[in-house]
């Protein structure tokens, strides 16, 4: 009786951290979280342009400010920025909420590694990323990212690609 | 069932097919509480009480920090294929058309152009959607900020279907125009993606137009009269019901003389994938109540894409 309920116990830790291991490992690879993605509004960009610190989080530093730069283009399409230092809230460029799986092989290919998202942040200051901006945590880093982005020239690209609509469609 | 069904196809089809519902026009207009606090008004007395007016003109020719607004406001909008209507330009036009109409004649007899007193009245500025604005540079201590308010207005439901209102950062260094170019930006696309939401719902569940049914006087018959053993009143009702998408309207009130309909939802596109507008919808209703058994002519009236009047008893 005691070694079935050893064992029962062993089996039960062992399915409770294949089950934890499986959901970050969904959480971290999964592009359109909602829940992975700190944003702090920064101000107002220029003209077309949004200016924002976003966190991101890798083993290195350097892999979590390229992981934010990743969640800042994620962000502005799938979740909006929130307003802050004078800027008024920016909505999500789309407003279907199930975009990222009808559209999944368009942005598995615009957010792979070195991907087309690039080409629409402007400005960002990971080399310099350092201090609070930089913590270390238990397994890597969460860094903090101050990027600009070409917000209206992501907005046309997506347009473009038939991925959202665009504000005069139907008319 | 089916003919819900077969409706929301035959809408979709033609979308996909044709897909060009009739484009609102925009146009920025400084709000009333901007042009009368800042004296571009115009006073005239009716009947012993003081009304005050907007002179939107005076307001356009002297404001400089209004046109830089309106001029990024157009820029933006142009971008996202809206381009804005301008209020100036729009005021001149008008004020040339009327003196080449007082002007102009016919070759062989002299005539003049046609207008009745209602086509003088139909000649104002006008748009489906006034962007309402209001904002003012204000100081705390040496810093400046901008308060901002954006309106879009449905010009005939009168409904709010857009907005974006707030202050800007207090800055002590930015010039005054840097600070309302910051404005403009910090609120614009808020504004976009509501109107966004606003265009989308109109495709979903039809465009919201506002219908009146009229009665000239000394007609033999009025809205109470009864055919069929219905009342006429009812067989609009019904034919409301019929044809307003998802049946969706609103008795707003109603007589022997008149019955004002709101929030009527009209198709973007007919069955032929050809644009609607409310005029082009209460014409079926138009012929509907030329055939028997009501054999009632009626005068349709256009107020705008969205609303419009028909007059029963006579053309």
């Amino acid at each position: 009786m005691k070694k079935t309920i050893q064992l029962a116990t062993v089996f039960m830790l062992a399915l409770i951290v294949s089950v934890n291991a499986q959901s970050r490992k969904e959480l971290k690879a999964y592009y359109g979280s909602q829940y992975n993605v700190e944003i702090q509004t920064l101000g107002v960009g220029n003209d077309g342009t949004k200016l924002f610190k976003v966190w991101g989080y890798a083993k290195k530093a350097e892999g979590a400010a390229i992981e934010a730069k990743r969640n800042a283009i994620s962000a502005a399409i799938f979740k909006g920025i929130p307003a802050g230092g004078g800027a008024a809230p920016t909505p999500a460029l789309t407003t279907d909420i199930n975009a990222e799986v009808k559209h999944q092989a368009f942005f598995d290919e615009f957010f792979k590694d070195g991907g087309k998202y690039l080409q629409f942040v402007n400005l960002s200051t990971d080399a310099s990323a350092g201090g609070s901006d930089s913590v270390k945590m238990k397994k890597g880093y969460k860094v903090a990212v101050a990027v600009s982005i070409n917000f209206v020239a992501l907005r046309k690209y997506l347009e473009e690609s038939g991925v959202i609509r665009k504000l005069d469609s139907g008319f | 069932m089916r003919k819900i069904i077969s409706t929301i196809a035959i809408t979709l089809v033609a979308i996909s097919l044709f897909g060009q519902a009739k484009k609102p026009t925009i146009m920025v207009v400084p709000s009333d509480q901007y042009c009368i606090s800042r004296g571009y008004a115009m006073e005239y007395d009716n009947m012993g009480s003081k009304i005050t007016l907007p002179d939107y003109k005076a307001a356009l020719q002297n404001d400089l920090e209004l046109k830089l607004i309106i001029s990024k406001m157009s820029g933006i909008m142009a971008d996202r294929g809206f381009p804005l209507k301008d209020l100036e330009q729009e005021l001149k036009n008008l004020a040339t058309q009327s003196a080449e109409m007082s002007m102009l004649e016919s070759k062989s007899s002299g005539s003049g152009i046609a207008e009745s007193p209602i086509d003088a009245l139909k000649r104002t500025a006008k748009s489906d959607i006034i962007m309402d604005l209001s904002f003012e540079v204000k100081k705390v201590g040496p810093k400046k900020y901008v308060s901002f308010i954006l309106n879009g207005l449905d010009a005939y439901t009168s409904k709010n279907v857009a907005s974006a209102a707030g202050a800007g950062q207090p800055s002590s260094a930015a010039q005054t125009e840097i600070l309302l170019e910051e404005a403009v930006l910090a609120y614009m696309d808020e504004f976009n993606g509501r109107l966004m939401s606003f265009f989308e719902d109109a495709f979903e569940k039809g465009r919201e137009v506002k219908i009146r049914i009229k009665m000239f006087q000394n007609m033999d018959f009025d809205l109470e009269s009864e055919y069929n053993d219905d009342e006429l009143s009812e067989h609009i009702e019904n034919w409301m019901a019929d044809h307003a998408v998802n049946g969706r309207y609103n008795t707003q009130d109603a007589t022997e003389n008149f019955m004002q309909f709101e929030q009527v939802r009209i198709p973007m596109l007919n069955e032929k994938g050809r644009a609607v507008d409310a005029r082009g919808w209460i014409r079926d209703l138009q012929k509907y109540l030329k055939d028997d058994p009501f054999m009632i002519e009626s005068k349709l009236y256009m107020r705008g894409l969205g609303e419009a009047w028909l007059i029963l008893g006579e053309k």
